[in-house]
């Protein structure tokens, strides 16, 4: 019974995806090819792993526009400590994660503490971060990462042969977005604080009378995402083999779209994680459509604005017409 | 019946200038369902929200739980106290599912760090056993029905092992169905020796269903009664015997119609409603809050357009679809929460008494004509006497009598025919309230014609020339208001 209410919540989402991919695949053949499809797995692999991030922030009822900043701001140190600490994996990792939930956790205490709306701190976030980063790096790339960790990005999971001697495969980087998944699943499914970012988002006074504590909810969630944003960064870093302290701008526009696009709703309480790896997936698909049928990348930018607008909207009215509906008076 | 839950003595509670509620004292047994009866503001949300520790009351009172004397309690304290309160709003969440919504507490209260789903499964489960109910554990709260959403409410209390329920007018919003349904379950739940504080303003429910009546009137314990020793007429004469301490107004008869509301209704807001409002009449219209008073003088202002029905003002045949159509048609609304929505508070009172009239100061530049405005304001402060006659004085630092001047002169400015005032007099004291009843009996003698909605039978009483009592969306009866009681009215409005 469970699942089967999930699957028709989501069920018409994923009409769209089926109904799109095809469009695509008319349009241009290359599309529905394994070669595509890993191609689009491995360059929109950081975007699922901060959308996990992101649905929790939503949950809440928030919203964070900073996570450009904080990738592009943990990248960098991820490359430096790669360049002059160490190139051991788990060292390199740990920094990245650390970095993250440190300004994950300063997000979260502007907001849970001093009462800041999500969308100004993380605004405020946002700008002072890519300052600092920019007047850190000058805003020129840094090459120069070792050997060891470039040998590590070019791993694949499973590799599939194909006629031509070149072999495809999933690659390494697909673990981090594994781990971010099950990370996530396990705390909104599993822990009671999960529950908790449901509640406040459902209700936050009652969820506070029930005994929850919101701010100390709204730190850990903020800090969650951060740590995800530390896991995006390395995987990040080890496709991309050099670090581009320009390549995240507008970035946060794509992950609050591909979440709302998965039926997270902006005023908190409803969303999935299987929505929201299927609004990514739609997203991407799209996105991707768009590259495929050689439409100029500006319109991938207007796209975003329309989706995030348009699933909003439908958002609201929705709320609007429950608001509607509800009886004011039990008129005899 | 059983014996005593819980025992209150001396209980008092005051807010800045008002003294909510004063001296109450009375007892709940187990296995009984105690009935809280009382006027709108007559103390019963002040207490409920004592007995759940949102409120600490004043110090000098008592409240004896299970034998254990103390002051207050907290919100905690009466969670395990298994103080469970129902509040009309259910302080559920739409967003989880039925079972969350009976079992997650239990994991908050243990402080668990995982989540037990089977053991969540099964709490919900027994709960909802308990009352008889089979509910899927899965669906969505928001997707139920608010009947089923009470349900679930209760489920909760009962999860939480609650031995006194207080349900705060669990009728409001169910069908005559599904309050059998909800009797059936609190007949069930007092037989198993729950204690049940019930409040309704339903005579009909309360005599249905209580086995005793505690009424308070103006925050004071009127007394304790078995269901046997009252009849409906001496309990809405308990309610109602407030001292009338205002000028009472000669009453006129007037013949002139000047506005008619003819067979508006609104879905589940209100139904049929008809009267005439004549010129220089005020005419009171009551009845208890969630009646539907104000959605009717919204919709007759274009806040909030009725589905059907017609408004001819001087006989001619008029549309408010939106405020601004009201306005101009000659209508004016001062609302009820006059902080919120009838005054910008920061600003001054002459910022605030022009509002309403910027179009016809600025003239063809759009520019606003300062001379002008000034000239207004200094009229209008003088007419209403406004104190400190001080045009710059921001509108905080008045008091809650001269804000309400405020309000009206900014809405008589618009010099309208039709003036819809929703309770004036609210959170003023005695001496304002005089004055504003004054000024709108002036206002009257001058032709204008006046609604006046306040849940305050002594002041209609005394201002106004008819009255009109609402019941759940429909008007019961009009009355002139004449040789009438405010037990008349309330037995109406009941």
């Amino acid at each position: 019974m469970k699942t089967k209410l999930l699957k028709i919540k989501e069920l018409p989402i994923i009409l769209i995806l089926i109904v799109i991919s095809i469009i695509i695949s008319v349009a241009n053949p290359a599309f529905m090819t394994l070669e595509n499809f890993l191609d689009i797995l491995k360059s929109n692999l950081v975007l699922a792993i901060m959308s996990m991030g992101m649905l929790m922030v939503m949950l809440t009822g928030g919203i964070d526009v900073s996570v450009s900043s904080v990738i592009t701001a943990v990248a960098v140190i991820t490359g430096y400590s790669l360049m002059h600490w160490s190139s051991n994996l788990l060292f390199t990792i740990l920094v990245a994660v650390l970095s993250g939930t440190v300004m994950g956790l300063f997000n979260g205490l502007l907001i849970a503490k001093l009462k800041i709306p999500p969308i100004v701190a993380t605004l405020g976030t946002m700008s002072v971060i890519l300052g600092l980063v920019l007047y850190i790096t000058n805003g020129t790339w840094m090459t120069g990462i070792p050997e060891k960790f470039i040998d590590f990005g070019r791993k694949k999971l499973i590799t599939f042969p194909t006629g031509d001697g070149k072999a495809l495969g999933i690659p390494i980087q697909f673990l981090f977005l594994l781990v971010a998944v099950l990370a996530t699943w396990f705390i909104l499914r599993k822990t009671v604080i999960g529950r908790g970012i449901y509640a406040i988002g459902g209700n936050r006074d009652s969820a506070e009378r029930m005994g929850f504590k919101p701010d100390r909810i709204i730190i850990f969630v903020y800090a969650f995402e951060g740590f995800l944003i530390g896991l995006a960064a390395v995987a990040h870093t080890s496709i991309m083999r050099q670090v581009d302290p320009n390549a995240f701008l507008g970035f946060e526009m794509q992950v609050i779209a591909a979440v709302v696009l998965g039926g997270a709703s902006v005023l908190g309480g409803y969303g999935s994680i299987l929505g929201t790896l299927i609004g990514v997936s739609l997203f991407c698909v799209i996105n991707n459509g768009l590259i495929l049928m050689h439409i100029p990348t500006f319109w991938q930018k207007i796209v975003v604005g329309l989706i995030i607008i348009g699933s909003i909207s439908i958002d609201m009215t929705q709320k609007k017409r429950t608001e509607r509906n509800k009886t004011r008076v039990d008129v005899e | 019946m059983g014996q005593t839950l819980i025992e209150l003595k001396n209980i008092s509670k005051t807010f800045p200038g008002v003294k909510a509620l004063e001296n109450i004292g009375f007892s709940i047994d187990s296995g009984e369902i105690h009935a809280l009866i009382g006027e709108n503001g007559a103390g019963k949300s002040t207490l409920i929200k004592i007995l759940s520790g949102v409120y600490q009351p004043d110090s000098g009172g008592q409240i004896i739980l299970g034998g254990r004397v103390v002051e207050s309690l907290t919100p905690l304290e009466a969670l395990q106290s298994e103080i469970a309160v129902i509040y009309q709003d259910f302080s559920l969440f739409p967003n989880l599912s039925v079972m969350e919504n009976i079992a997650l507490e239990q994991s908050v209260k243990n402080n668990d760090n995982l989540v037990d789903w089977k053991a969540m499964e099964r709490i919900s489960r027994d709960a909802l056993d308990q009352l008889g109910i089979s509910l899927d554990l899965n669906t969505i709260l928001g997707d139920l029905s608010i009947a089923k959403q009470q349900l679930v409410a209760i489920a909760r209390s009962l999860a939480n092992n609650a031995r006194l329920l207080i349900l705060d007018e669990p009728t409001s919003s169910l069908s005559k169905n599904e309050v059998r349904k909800l009797f059936d379950i609190m007949h069930s739940l007092k037989n198993k020796g729950m204690a049940l504080l019930f409040i309704s303003h339903k005579i009909d429910e309360l005599f249905a269903i209580s086995d005793k009546f505690t009424i308070l009137r103006d925050g004071k314990y009127i007394g304790t009664y078995g269901e046997d020793e009252l009849d409906d007429e001496q309990l809405i004469s308990l309610m109602v015997g407030r001292k009338i301490e205002y000028t009472i107004y000669p009453k006129n008869k007037r013949t002139e119609p000047l506005l008619e509301v003819r067979g508006f209704s609104k879905k589940g807001n209100f139904r049929d409603i008809n009267f005439t409002l004549h010129k220089g009449e005020i005419l009171g219209l009551t009845g208890l809050v969630g009646a539907g008073r104000t959605e009717v003088a919204q919709a007759i202002f274009g806040l909030n357009p009725a589905d059907e029905g017609t408004l001819l003002l001087d006989g001619k045949e008029i549309i408010n679809s939106t405020p601004n159509d009201a306005v101009k048609a000659g209508f004016s609304f001062v609302p009820e929460n006059r902080l919120q929505e009838g005054l910008v508070l920061s600003k001054s009172i002459e910022d605030n008494i022009s509002l309403t009239m910027l179009d016809a100061l600025s003239g063809k530049s759009s520019l606003i004509n300062l001379k002008k405005r000034k000239e207004l304001t200094r009229n209008w402060m003088e007419k209403m006497d406004i104190r400190p006659n001080i045009p710059e004085m921001i509108t905080s630092k008045l008091s809650g009598g001269n804000q309400q001047r405020v309000v009206i002169s900014k809405w008589l400015a618009t010099d309208p025919k039709v003036l819809i005032v929703d309770e004036p007099t609210n959170g003023i004291d005695i001496g304002a309230k005089s004055g504003i009843h004054q000024l709108l009996r002036d206002l009257a003698e001058k032709g204008l014609g006046i609604i006046i909605i306040s849940s305050e039978l002594p002041e209609i009483l005394a201002i106004a020339d008819r009255v009109a009592v609402m019941r759940r969306g429909r008007i019961i009866t009009e009355f002139f208001c004449e040789n009438i009681t405010q037990e008349d009215i309330m037995s109406k409005a009941l």
